[in-house]
């Protein structure tokens, strides 16, 4: 046998074994990392939720990109004032173990994830400073008080993912039971994860009969395995290798880059130097060279799906001579703006990242700013971003991104901008009181208030330097008919995807 | 020989105590994993009540305390990440690293030994030139390069072999030729120049000046020779591999032990991390006596 | 890598000065001798090319990113092309060089002290010492170089100076091992036999005796060592905790090309290439060295020659 014949040979058995592209109506799924838990407790970690949210654990409201709030376990829900709301549950529900859905599990599952035994994430992302309290009206019907009064509260209970009430409350469940379309079948640790279609799910069957998730982490290797067919989506790739057209799909994806300025700190507390910050940045350079066609250059820390955004501000335009002019007014003035000012970054925050870390360096360098870059992996870097903040330290200023699907800022201004957020670097009695009054609101006043309060952080505090709101990559192989939305940064819904 | 083992078996123990203390406190040193557990927006509550969870607010010597208590029971404690216990989460790794450091250095050995010796015995020739300059250019080359471009060229250009994954024997093809390459290149390089110094040295002139004019008879008497240097390099290489190939398993996605542990110590999962390096320590002390055991074979004048 | 025919030491005449001997020697073997010439524009670059072009190499243009190379109506910088932020690659790469060699360099160099040294003691002293030397050099190998390295650089600033002590602290026991099974094996030979007999002193039989054998090996791993360490240095980048912007090694240059392999492949390899370059004329050079200036390998050339021809 010669040897491009053994070559032949073994290339033709190679093809036999490859794992079967399955049957037509399986999907795979490689996402970026392994799964540490699928407690659906978890499921606001993307990765987690992309396996877990809606497909096995379904929430109690469910906020649907450009239409708002919808009904998902509750049918409807009504204000009963003083903080308390009613949710009439939706009847015929069946858990996968086969119990019923009622009251009682809605009620296990809020005191499950907000309560002390173990730290569930949604519970400290979305209920955090607040006291939930729970009254079983009747099988279908529950009211939920909020402690202090919460005028968003059925928004945030499209956070909450509801397991049945024997689901124990003290450690996490290695086998997440729900009420969605699909049963969570087997995890193989560094290996896969295998759903298949709930059959007694109470609405209608979804075309994709089973999945299998697979975790690599190199994202050439995500893209490449969508492009063998080995997998059918990649719901995160690089823009590097976002090179198919007919593969692959932009979408917005609720993060906002943004660099928060501490004002305790000469010469940060000067609004002159920070406007002088905010002049110094090329944000359009960025755009279409080492971030995607389609990021938005930003006036405020959360995307314009979020209500509030304020569509009359516009970023501030690349002006290195102004920003040396403010920086000389300054120093007229006595302010030290020869002083080093420290840039720190996140390792790994983003595609890019360094990249982008390095021209802004660069930029602030070019307008006559002593700065300097320090990257740090993300323990060290949320000692710099999150308080208590170092005495000794000197001026800073700290990247991050930051991630709001929910459609209310209430999710990220208290904790970015009040004196006691953990993550804010001012403290302004206007700002605090803007933000009390725009989370105590509702409706159109709501949106209003909202509104002003970007104003005045963008333009009269310049509180930070806003940079872009992101876009993220998914390949999605060609037989799918699936189209990413901003959604698909938290959850990717089998139940949406078809086959062409 | 028995005394030997026991000995060694002691003097493992020691060494795997001083390990166990050296990691626990320098890992404790890199940080509390709170943050890294919690949301950003986490109140100081939760992080309070996590660390009061996970016996984080104790001092570290209490904790120390309490973890060689549990130890000395073999509960190797739990994983913070993964919410199971450290131990088996780490066994479940290094049974692919055990399988892939084994495959990957048999044939590394096999490979290194008989290409170096060839091009030792004609050194300045053709195939001892082409030889030493291949396996350099493989030794140093970045290994994330020839993992990545041996994906684009063989799963996506040709389509022979799966882009990465674990399933079936051809998904190990690719991750064992990137693993290959290295150990390959420096273990050739030993080779022959251990050969090299053997073939000039006393002995083998005494062997031929007796009027051994036989080739393999010198090449076996000279090889059995050569081997102690190479056996510790041997011994170098797999120590390293059975410590995970991080690279090669970041890329391919295969669920061993370098990258659980480098993403341990990312989330500050000490148990895992502690587990980890023990198991590997363990499984590195053992073939370590084997070596010990194979020098005093392979050259009688080796006493223990 | 020596062409044998060429290096009996009787071909040279006696009287010539000695560094002329090895100029000639080394003239002989063309590749060493390329090899000798790479290292030397390398040194070259890092003594005096960095500083000259640090500033050209550091500016930016975002529009010019990713410059395809071989464009050379370009400034000459720019002919192995621009990098993500469109900055000249061939003059990175000279800048890159001085930190490159400095980390490589110190971690080679102190590893290879430190490791010969324990081993050499190790392998010829009580058996107690030779115990707890062994004992230390089982703790490091065990502990796994990438995470120990993840670890201290968690504590200290990835600076030069940490990189090195790092490298080299997970270099130490392949040295350390090394030269004490050559010891072990040397130690029993005639000569050194004899040489105690004659009553010499530990000294005088390990730096005088032992040493010289043992070294061939030793420089052998080491100059690999240089590619070990260089390719560590960049994984250590590939995860991100290696040497940080706007310090440049080539390690780190290759780590942050890697995102960009399959579109704009310049910007990884020409800092690989880099690394290999250097780490083969290393190796061709210490190769030569061994066979060309190594009084106890000359006789070889005999065995060489015969089973050539």
């Amino acid at each position: 046998m010669n040897l491009k014949a053994c070559l032949k040979g073994t290339a033709l058995a190679m093809v036999v074994a490859l794992p079967a592209m399955a049957q037509d109506n399986a999907v795979t799924v490689v996402l970026s990392e392994e799964l540490d838990l699928v407690d659906p407790c978890m499921s606001s970690r993307s990765n987690i939720g992309r396996v877990v949210l809606q497909n096995i654990a379904e929430t109690i409201t469910e906020m649907v990109p450009g239409q708002g709030l919808q009904p998902r376990l509750a049918t409807e829900w009504e204000d009963m004032g003083g903080g308390t709301w009613r949710f009439h549950l939706r009847d015929g529900v069946t858990f996968h173990d086969g119990s019923a859905f009622d009251a009682e599990d809605v009620a296990h599952s809020i005191a499950r994830t907000t309560g002390d035994k173990i730290v569930c994430e949604i519970g400290a992302k979305y209920f955090g400073g607040m006291e939930l309290t729970t009254n079983v009206v009747d099988a279908n019907t529950i009211d939920i008080t909020a402690d202090p009064a919460q005028p968003i509260l059925p928004l945030l209970m499209s956070t909450m993912t509801v397991v049945p009430a024997e689901t124990a409350v003290d450690s996490f469940v290695s086998t997440p039971v729900g009420t969605g379309p699909y049963t969570f079948d087997e995890y193989n640790v560094g290996q896969n994860i295998k759903l298949s279609a709930n059959p007694n799910y109470w609405g209608d069957q979804p075309a994709v009969q089973s999945a299998n998730y697979v975790f690599r982490s190199d994202s050439a290797v995500r893209a490449a395995m969508v492009q063998t067919g080995e997998a059918d989506i990649a719901p995160n790739i690089a823009l590097q290798d976002a090179t198919n057209d007919a593969m692959d799909y932009s979408y917005p994806n609720s993060e906002t880059v943004y660099l928060r300025v501490d004002h305790n700190i000469a010469p940060l507390n000067d609004v002159r130097v920070r406007k002088a910050l905010n002049l110094a940045v090329d944000r359009e350079a960025f755009v279409g060279t080492i971030l995607a066609n389609g990021t938005l250059l930003a006036t405020g820390m959360t995307p314009p799906s979020t209500i509030g955004y304020n569509t009359d501000l516009t970023h501030y335009a690349y002006d290195p001579e102004q920003a040396k002019a403010l920086l000389a007014e300054a120093k007229a003035d006595g302010v030290d703006v020869d002083q080093e000012i420290t840039l720190i970054g996140r390792t790994g925050n983003f595609g890019n990242v360094l990249e982008t870390m390095e021209a802004l360096t660069a930029m602030f360098q070019d307008a006559g700013f002593n700065m300097k870059l320090e990257m740090y992996e993300v323990a060290e870097w949320e000692n710099f971003y999150s308080k208590p903040f170092a005495e000794d330290r000197g001026p800073q200023m700290v990247q991050a991104q930051h991630d709001n699907a929910n459609g209310d800022p209430v999710f990220s201004m208290y904790f970015k901008y009040a004196c006691d957020g953990l993550q804010s670097g001012v403290c302004d009695e206007k700002i605090d009181s803007m933000i009390a009054d725009a989370t105590a609101s509702v409706g159109a006043e709501r949106e209003a208030k909202w509104k002003d309060l970007f104003a005045y952080i963008h333009e009269e505090n310049v509180t930070d330097v806003f940079l872009f709101h992101m876009v993220g990559f998914s390949r999605v192989g060609e037989r799918l008919d699936f189209e990413p939305t901003i959604k698909t940064n938290s959850e990717l819904q089998l139940a949406q995807i078809s086959f062409k | 020989m028995t005394a030997f083992l026991q000995k060694r078996a002691f003097a493992s123990l020691i060494s795997l105590m001083g390990l166990v203390v050296l990691v626990f406190f320098l890992s404790r040193l890199t940080g509390d994993p709170t943050t890294l557990y919690l949301p950003v927006d986490a109140s100081l509550e939760s992080r309070e009540q996590f660390r009061e969870l996970h016996g984080l607010n104790d001092p570290i010597l209490v904790q120390f305390g309490r973890y060689v208590g549990d130890l000395v029971q073999f509960d190797f404690g739990m994983s913070i990440r993964r919410s199971a216990p450290a131990i088996d989460v780490v066994l479940q790794a290094f049974v692919w690293t055990l399988q892939l450091a084994l495959i990957t250095m048999t044939l590394v050995t096999v490979a290194a030994i008989v290409i170096g010796s060839i091009a030792a015995f004609h050194i300045g020739g053709v195939f001892d030139r082409i030889a030493t300059f291949f396996s350099l250019i493989g030794a140093s080359a970045p290994d994330f390069w020839i993992a990545i471009i041996s994906i684009v060229i063989f799963s996506v250009g040709l389509g022979w072999l799966p882009t990465s994954g674990t399933g079936t024997v051809w998904h190990w093809i690719l991750p064992i030729a990137v693993l290959f390459i290295r150990p390959f290149g420096l273990i050739l390089q030993v080779v022959r120049g251990s050969m090299v110094s053997t073939l000039s040295s006393a002995y083998v002139k005494t062997a031929r000046a007796k009027g051994l004019r036989n080739k393999p008879i010198i090449f076996v008497h000279a090889l059995r020779n050569a081997m102690l240097p190479v056996i510790t390099v041997i011994g170098d290489q797999a120590a390293a591999l059975l410590n995970g190939a991080v690279v090669v398993e970041t890329i391919f996605g295969f669920p061993g032990v370098g990258k659980l542990m480098i993403d341990s110590i990312l989330q500050r999962d000490f148990t895992v991390v502690l587990a980890a390096i023990m198991v590997t320590a363990v499984a590195i002390f053992v073939m370590n006596i084997l070596i010990d055991i194979l020098y005093a074979v392979l050259d009688p004048r080796i006493r223990y | 890598m020596t062409d044998t025919k060429t290096l009996p030491p009787q071909n040279i005449p006696a009287q010539t000065h000695p560094a002329k001997q090895i100029l000639m020697m080394l003239w002989r073997d063309k590749l060493a001798f390329c090899a000798a010439i790479f290292i030397l524009i390398v040194i070259f670059c890092a003594l005096f090319g960095a500083p000259l072009l640090e500033d050209v190499a550091t500016k930016q243009n975002l529009r010019g990113r990713n410059a395809a190379p071989f464009d050379f109506s370009k400034d000459w910088v720019f002919w192995l092309g621009g990098d993500a932020l469109g900055r000249p690659l061939l003059a990175r790469i000279v800048v890159a060089s001085q930190n490159t060699l400095m980390v490589a360099t110190g971690a080679v160099v102190v590893s290879l002290a430190i490791g010969t040294t324990l081993g050499l003691i190790a392998g010829y002293t009580t058996r107690m010492g030779s115990q707890i030397i062994m004992r230390l050099a089982d703790v490091i190998m065990s502990f796994p170089s990438l995470l120990l390295a993840v670890i201290v650089l968690y504590m200290l600033v990835p600076s030069v100076g940490n990189l090195i002590i790092v490298l080299a602290i997970t270099r130490i026991p392949v040295y350390l091992r090394t030269s004490r099974a050559e010891v072990l094996e040397i130690r029993e030979r005639m000569f050194v036999q004899a040489a105690r007999v004659m009553g010499a002193s530990t000294n005088r039989i390990v730096f005088k005796h032992i040493l010289p054998v043992v070294f061939p090996t030793l420089v052998t791993i080491a100059t690999l060592d240089f590619a070990f360490v260089m390719l560590a240095e960049s994984s250590l980048s590939f995860l991100g905790i290696g040497i940080q912007p706007p310090e440049i090694t080539w390690g780190l240059m290759v780590a942050q090309g890697k995102a960009y392999l399959t579109t704009a492949w310049w910007l990884s390899f020409w800092p690989g290439l880099a690394i290999i370059l250097t780490t083969l004329s290393l190796n061709l050079l210490s190769n030569w060295m061994r066979v060309a200036l190594d009084p106890v390998q000359r006789w070889r050339l005999e065995i060489g020659k015969k089973s050539n021809g």
